[in-house]
């Protein structure tokens, strides 16, 4: 009778706490800051004459107006390939990922580990809790210094229920969210940002599992690295690889992402949109900045460029946490729709004054920025357009194409052909080996088709993002055990 | 920290300043040791024509495996921007600038201090003063050289220790290596196939041989496909490229063979068997090993190794009387031979056959270089306008093949227009009307390649169908293409 009592009125004192956290906070106290307006009205007043020129020079002169264009996006498409080649070269340098062997961790013992707040935000996913709760209870650290926080929805009952069946150790709670706009995980993350009793926190999605000593791996990182690191991000990767042709390509994505791009961001001491999960922050800096953005779709993309702004750096830890792959393409589409979607919501939130941004992250990090955010969302909406210019130029040889592209845009275009495809490829396959995943290698050259998706993806997250900007499409995780 | 700050300097030192105080020393040298000298030859005519946007400029960029794309698009962005001289000058540091580089990411592993580097860079560029050779201080063997010493070198360091960066490395220079022209294609093949054999060794990297020989292999197969494509799309042949391999007769006959084309492909994998013993030594090593990699010896024995098949490889270039690569081949087993002195510091006794090899080519590169006359272009397309001119108010001269390109790097009338492909029917059909003219060059050294003496053997000395000898300017010599006349030429004609 007192364990119902005690466990009533523990419940009643979180749903006050949590009543008392603004987990809209940045959008409230920094609006700038946040994507709750898409864009502002000088943005839009911008788009619109651009758009107008754009329209007045194909009027008057249709021909030059497209060169023009073409030789715009050339250029982009040159740079972004170089930059490509320099990222990843950079990541086998020796900055590039924080490393600690067994006997590194081992030789730290005994010690007296820091509290690290776990937060694990879930939406209707009752299948995946308890092997959430088993990985959390095997990961390599003291259980009292674990301050975990399942953050479920309150209108998710089905979540909330398998939550309270378990066996849960005393510094495991369960936050109930309370139902308000808008529905986003990083508005549940906000809230156990403010409950938050670690000096280090880390977020993990539902399904995730990560390496047991991960916990230890980023503490040592957090007193090894300099004061204004404020993020350590794992690697991700999946462990159901295998399950169809989609998570074939989704991993070798992932290892060339989390295994040398991120590494060589790192390296170059670039500003790096983080990953959605196992980001270990130090929680005091996490506060100041106010957290997550409650309507940014991307929140740790956001998360990553207002560190960069704040002046503070993430570097990359040895360690890796197995996430499930989509294997659903009308989900993964979602997803995908989802994640560009918040990079545009991103750029256009940091792209409101260019030249504080400019004076924030200095011009070597506005490069990365641009190269990074909005190479992301250029690849996906102009690479469409040019594979079709492409493939009916190779068809049917009209003499309008080759117009389009006079002398140098056309060695330029040739040098991207030659290069560039070869290059975005070749980063996959790299990846997979990397990660010694041989069969995904051969995969990888068929990573044209996964492109085609992603640029469906794209143009479905432009569209969205003018017409739902904050709609959050969930991504349905259990499908591996599902199948 | 202070390793850090060290790790800087030096890289400050031999990846930027030495490389741009020695990159600007060759030029000073080159251009005062012979004032005729001049950058960007082959490469800036074919730009000319592509900022142009001639059809003739893109056919050019693709259509021969003797002028490659790579160098043409490294020269492309000086054209663009630059006026002459400075186009030429600005390209020959940077692509300088890169061949030093080059030598510094070789070496970065074996010699943390730094000073190794910057000796094998001084001494490179040494040799190359001392060399004098007009045609290894040009862009394309620039990039030849830089290029063949990553893959070199990469080759190297995946023996030793077989790590991802080295095999990638390796793959991507032999895949930049093959888009810088036949000369480097064998060195390049080769090099890309001792990746997964070298990997067979060792129990662990053994069952992963298809995922080397992908990561290996695949930038040169996708470099070599996408040139296939767009020779297919450009010039209608996908091996219009490699055609002239065919119809380089050797000027001295000394192979008998019906098929010439295919005996010279057969002898380029000749010297791969160079390789066999470094491969041999590196597989028992490797077997031995508890972890992945065969060391230092199987390393620069496959340095070694690859050096001389590149001399090989010249020589029997020499043999089948294509004698333009050599000297650029000769200079590039040099340059691996520097980099394994770079590399010698724990295996002391290798200097030993590395220094036999390296006096060798030493005293074949030292030879003083042909005395090489060059033609005055200006000069020569002045007198063939006036020539042209004074008979007739509508003529067109062709001048054909890279050559023309060439000629006319500096031309800025409308008379004279490249030509890469001579089709005397289509000329006819497309210049109705216009006495056609076809301006037609020396066939020496790498001349011999151009498509115009594959499909009209005997022209430069006999001219052929149509085709009548008018004059000879400067090595050029001028065809007129004899059409029938025009009603309204007729016409314009019998009027007063």
């Amino acid at each position: 009778m007192t364990v119902v009592q005690n466990d009533v009125e523990q419940r009643l004192r979180d749903k006050e706490a949590i009543r008392a956290v603004d987990p809209l906070e940045l959008a409230q106290k920094r609006p700038e800051w946040s994507a709750s307006r898409p864009m502002t009205a000088v943005q839009k007043i911008m788009t619109l004459v651009v758009f107008a020129i754009l329209i007045g020079a194909a009027c008057l002169s249709p021909l030059l107006t497209a060169q023009g264009l073409i030789a715009l996006c050339t250029v982009y498409y040159v740079i972004l390939t170089f930059y490509k080649f320099i990222v990843i070269r950079a990541s086998v340098s020796p900055t590039a990922i924080v490393r600690f062997s067994p006997e590194d961790i081992k030789a730290q013992e005994p010690r007296e580990w820091p509290i690290f707040t776990i937060l694990i935000p879930m939406y209707k996913e009752p299948e995946v809790i308890k092997q959430m709760l088993a990985a959390l209870k095997a990961m390599d650290y003291p259980d009292d210094k674990k301050d975990v926080q399942f953050l479920l929805e309150a209108d998710d009952t089905l979540t909330l229920d398998a939550a309270r069946k378990l066996d849960l150790p005393p510094s495991f709670h369960v936050r109930e969210i309370p139902d308000s706009f808008p529905r986003t995980k990083p508005k549940a993350c906000n809230i156990g940002l403010h409950l938050a009793r670690g000096k280090y926190l880390v977020i993990y999605d539902a399904e995730d599992l990560p390496e047991k000593d991960q916990l230890k791996k980023a503490v040592m990182a957090f007193e090894a690295v300099p004061e204004n690191v404020a993020c350590i991000q794992s690697r991700l990767n999946y462990y159901n690889p295998f399950q169809n042709i989609l998570t074939r390509w989704f991993t070798a994505e992932y290892s060339a992402w989390f295994d040398l791009q991120l590494p060589g961001l790192a390296a170059l001491n670039a500003v790096i949109p983080l990953g959605g999960t196992s980001n270990h922050f130090k929680t005091d800096i996490l506060q100041r900045l106010m957290g997550w953005d409650a309507y940014n779709v991307t929140e740790d993309c956001d998360l990553g460029v207002r560190l960069g702004r704040a002046g503070y750096a993430t570097r990359m830890l040895e360690t890796t946490t197995w996430e499930e792959a989509c294997s659903s393409l009308p989900f993964w589409i979602k997803q995908r729709t989802r994640w560009i979607k918040g990079y545009i919501q991103t750029w256009f939130v940091h792209m409101r004054n260019p030249f504080k941004l400019f004076r924030d992250l200095g011009a070597v990090n506005f490069f990365h920025y641009h190269m990074l955010i909005g190479g992301v969302i250029f690849s996906a909406l102009a690479n469409p357009i040019f594979w079709t210019m492409a493939l009916i130029w190779v068809i049917f040889r009209p003499e309008g194409i080759s117009q389009l592209f006079p002398g140098p845009i056309f060695a330029m275009g040739a040098g991207c052909l030659f290069l560039g495809n070869i290059v975005f490829t070749y980063v996959h396959i790299v990846g997979s080996c990397k990660r010694q995943r041989d069969s995904l290698m051969w995969w990888s050259l068929l990573t044209p088709i996964y492109w085609m998706m992603m640029s469906y993806s794209g143009w479905r997250a432009f569209i969205q993002f003018f017409r739902a900007p904050f709609v959050w499409e969930k991504t349905q995780h259990g499908l591996n055990k599902k199948n | 920290m202070h390793d850090l700050t060290s790790y800087r300097r030096i890289r400050l030192l031999t990846g930027g300043v030495i490389p741009f105080v020695l990159a600007a020393a060759l030029l000073a040298f080159a251009r005062w040791s012979d004032p005729t000298w001049e950058t960007g030859a082959q490469t800036a005519g074919i730009c000319r024509e592509l900022i142009a946007g001639t059809t003739e400029g893109r056919q050019a960029l693709f259509g021969s495996c003797w002028v490659a794309p790579l160098p043409v698009l490294f020269y492309l962005p000086f054209a663009w921007l630059l006026p002459e001289p400075f186009a030429g000058g600005g390209a020959f540091l940077a692509a300088w600038l890169f061949v030093f580089w080059c030598v510094r990411e070789a070496l970065k592993s074996a010699d943390p201090s730094g000073w190794r580097i910057a000796m094998v860079q001084a001494a490179l560029a040494a040799w190359l003063m001392l060399g004098r050779n007009a045609e290894i201080m040009q862009v394309p063997a620039a990039l030849t050289l830089g290029l063949m010493m990553l893959a070199a070198a990469g080759l190297a360091w995946w023996i030793e220790r077989r790590k991802t960066r080295d095999i990638v490395s390796t793959a991507a220079a032999a895949a930049g290596l093959v888009l810088c022209g036949f000369p480097a294609f064998a060195p390049a093949t080769l090099t890309v196939v001792c990746l997964p054999l070298a990997a067979l060794g060792h129990r662990d990297t053994r069952k992963r041989f298809p995922a080397w020989l992908l990561l290996g292999g695949l930038p040169l197969v996708y470099a070599f496909s996408v040139w296939m494509l767009m020779n297919r799309l450009m010039l209608g042949d996908s091996l219009f490229f490699l055609r002239s391999l065919n119809y380089l007769m050797p000027e001295k006959l000394t192979i008998a063979s019906p098929n010439y084309g295919q005996m010279f492909i057969i002898a380029l994998f000749m010297p791969a068997l160079i390789l066999l013993p470094a491969l041999i030594l590196t597989w028992w090593k490797d077997s031995r090993a508890k972890n992945p990699g065969a060391g230092a010896v199987p390393a620069v024995a496959a340095m070694i190794s690859l050096a001389l098949a590149v001399a090989v490889y010249a020589h029997i270039f020499l043999v089948f009387s294509i004698d333009w690569p050599v000297m650029l081949l000769h200079a590039t087993a040099l340059a691996i031979l520097f980099l394994t002195f770079g590399r010698l510091g724990r295996v002391w006794w290798l200097r030993i056959p590395a220094l036999a090899v390296l006096a060798y080519f030493g005293s074949v590169w030292i030879k003083p270089a042909a005395v090489t006359v060059t033609d005055n272009r200006a000069e020569i397309c002045r007198d063939v306008e006036s020539y042209v001119n004074a008979r007739t108010p509508y003529g067109r001269v062709f001048a054909m093949g890279y050559a023309g390109m060439d000629l006319l790097r500096g031309y800025e009338g409308e008379r004279i227009l490249p030509n890469l492909d001579l089709q005397l029917t289509a000329l006819r059909r497309n210049y109705k009307g216009q006495n056609l003219y076809v301006l037609v060059p020396n066939p020496v050294g790498v001349n011999r390649a151009e498509s115009v003496f594959w499909r009209y053997p005997d022209i430069y000395a006999l001219g052929t169908d149509r085709l009548i000898l008018r004059g000879t300017f400067g090595s050029w010599r001028l065809f007129e293409l004899i059409t029938a006349p025009t009603q309204e030429q007729l016409d314009e004609w019998k009027s007063p």
